[in-house]
């Protein structure tokens, strides 16, 4: 048997038999629950919003980024939406709208 | 008796994602119950909640996991502490498990608990051949691998990390010159207590021929203060500063601890011209990095990120430096209070 990928999902259940018996292991690795969101790779329309988490040269990054798009004739977004701090969490009001968006949603561009 | 099909367990864990890339011991229902009962928790009780990631953490995990790395029953209350903290929302585990700055989570164990369950705190403190060390620092970092990827579904994106992944766990000498670390957390001298932060690595601090408390604590901050260091753009981490006995003894005959905070504050620093200069300040820096042009920079942006913990053995004069993770803003300091381990 070779070694799990550090890429694969770990196991969810493991059994322990000897000669005569079976038990499960204990799992010691919590689940989501329910299961995890998904994101789509394929976004149904083609707009690119962008999120700005204030990390060095981002906003210089990222309308570098938005003139290209559009110069390939992608819908972009004006406006960028600004995460305060990237060392914290996205607020989840902001991760709430995001669940909306039918385009494609880009957060962490910097240098 | 160790059997057969307990080396094919052991296989089998480390097969199917349920390892640290370690061997570990697998974790047999009745041994989980043990830990449990050690650790004062029923199996399905809600310990923790990572709500980005749709994940709840029940007792029966974190036992599991005790297991798994090694640890004894009698660590069961320094555990509970230690779990608690580790799930404190803000200690950010799945943000230390996930980012690219390779984070290990280091626990710190301070106060009478330290002799009572057999830590080392003298020689080879930050790497010490000690069964409490070696997993309690190493169940640190599975509940990091195993709880802070949501189930697996996430990636760990650490760029080279540093060995502490596998297990980083420090004790403080029982008795000390400038008085327990958790006193620097606000906790009572006489607590037993455990401090949680994610950090780099250790680095080594030589200084064999100087003869004043200020000599050290000079090179002390000279270490911190090098280009490649992490906390110039960003400050919100810190340093542990980790005092070996000889380097104390000169260190504590000229300053007290607030003295030497102050000391390295004022003294550790670089001029943001010339760390912009190679790369290390972004050219538009953001209002909140508070860069000022040609100014001396700490790397701190408050004293109090800077703390001591005294430990190492005699016979050497070694210090070391251990960064925070930027992404660290807190350290979680929790006291062990019932009677096992307090």
């Amino acid at each position: 048997m070779t070694e799990l990928a550090s890429s694969e999902q770990p196991a969810d259940q493991l059994i322990s038999c000897d000669d005569v018996s079976c038990e499960l292991l204990i799992d010691p690795i919590p689940r989501p629950m329910p299961e995890p969101i998904t994101v789509a790779l394929k976004p149904r329309v083609a707009k690119v919003t962008f999120v700005d988490h204030r990390k060095p040269n981002s906003t210089v990054v990222i309308k570098y980024a938005q003139d290209i798009l559009r110069e390939r004739g992608v819908d972009v977004r004006d406006d960028i939406i600004i995460k305060g701090d990237a060392s914290t969490r996205m607020p989840d009001t902001l991760l709430q709208s995001f669940a909306g968006e039918d385009g494609l949603v880009v957060c962490g561009i910097s240098d | 008796m160790t059997t057969h099909a307990t080396i094919q367990d052991i296989e089998n864990c480390m097969n199917n994602g349920w390892s640290d890339g370690l061997p570990v011991i697998p974790p047999y229902g009745s041994l989980v119950d043990a830990m449990l009962d050690a650790m004062g928790w029923e199996a399905q009780d809600v310990i923790g909640e990572i709500p980005s990631q749709s994940i709840i953490i029940t007792a029966e995990k974190a036992a599991a996991t005790a297991v798994m790395a090694g640890c004894k029953t009698d660590y069961g209350r320094l555990l509970r502490a230690l779990t608690e903290g580790l799930l404190d929302p803000l200690l950010n585990l799945s943000g230390a498990e996930v980012t690219t700055g390779g984070a290990s989570i280091l626990v710190t164990v301070s106060g009478p608990v330290v002799e009572q369950l057999g830590f080392e705190h003298e020689t080879n403190a930050l790497g010490a051949n000690c069964r409490a060390n070696a997993t309690v620092g190493r169940f640190a970092q599975m509940m990091r691998y195993f709880c802070g990827r949501g189930g697996g579904v996430l990636q760990s994106h650490g760029t080279i990390g540093h060995p502490g992944r596998l297990s980083f766990c420090i004790a403080e000498h029982p008795t000390t010159e400038w008085g327990a670390y958790h006193t620097q957390f606000g906790l009572p001298q006489e607590a037993s207590a455990i401090t949680l932060m994610s950090t780099e690595g250790p680095n080594s601090v030589n200084n064999h021929y100087g003869d004043t408390g200020a000599q050290i604590l000079d090179s002390i901050g000279d270490c911190m203060v090098h280009y490649g260091q992490t906390a110039w753009y960003y400050r919100s981490g810190g340093f542990v500063v980790v005092i070996a006995p000889d380097h104390m003894a000169l260190v504590a005959r000229d300053f007290t601890r607030e003295q030497a905070v102050e000391y390295i504050y004022e003294n550790a620093r670089r001029q943001t011209d010339d760390l912009a200069a190679v790369g290390r300040i972004t050219k538009e820096p953001r209002d909140f990095a508070g860069v000022e042009p040609g100014e001396l920079r700490s790397p701190l942006r408050e004293r109090n990120q800077l703390t001591f913990i005294e430990c190492g053995a005699t016979g050497g004069r070694f210090s070391a430096v251990i960064p925070r993770w930027v992404g660290s803003t807190n350290a979680v300091c929790k006291q062990i209070t019932s009677e096992q381990g307090a």
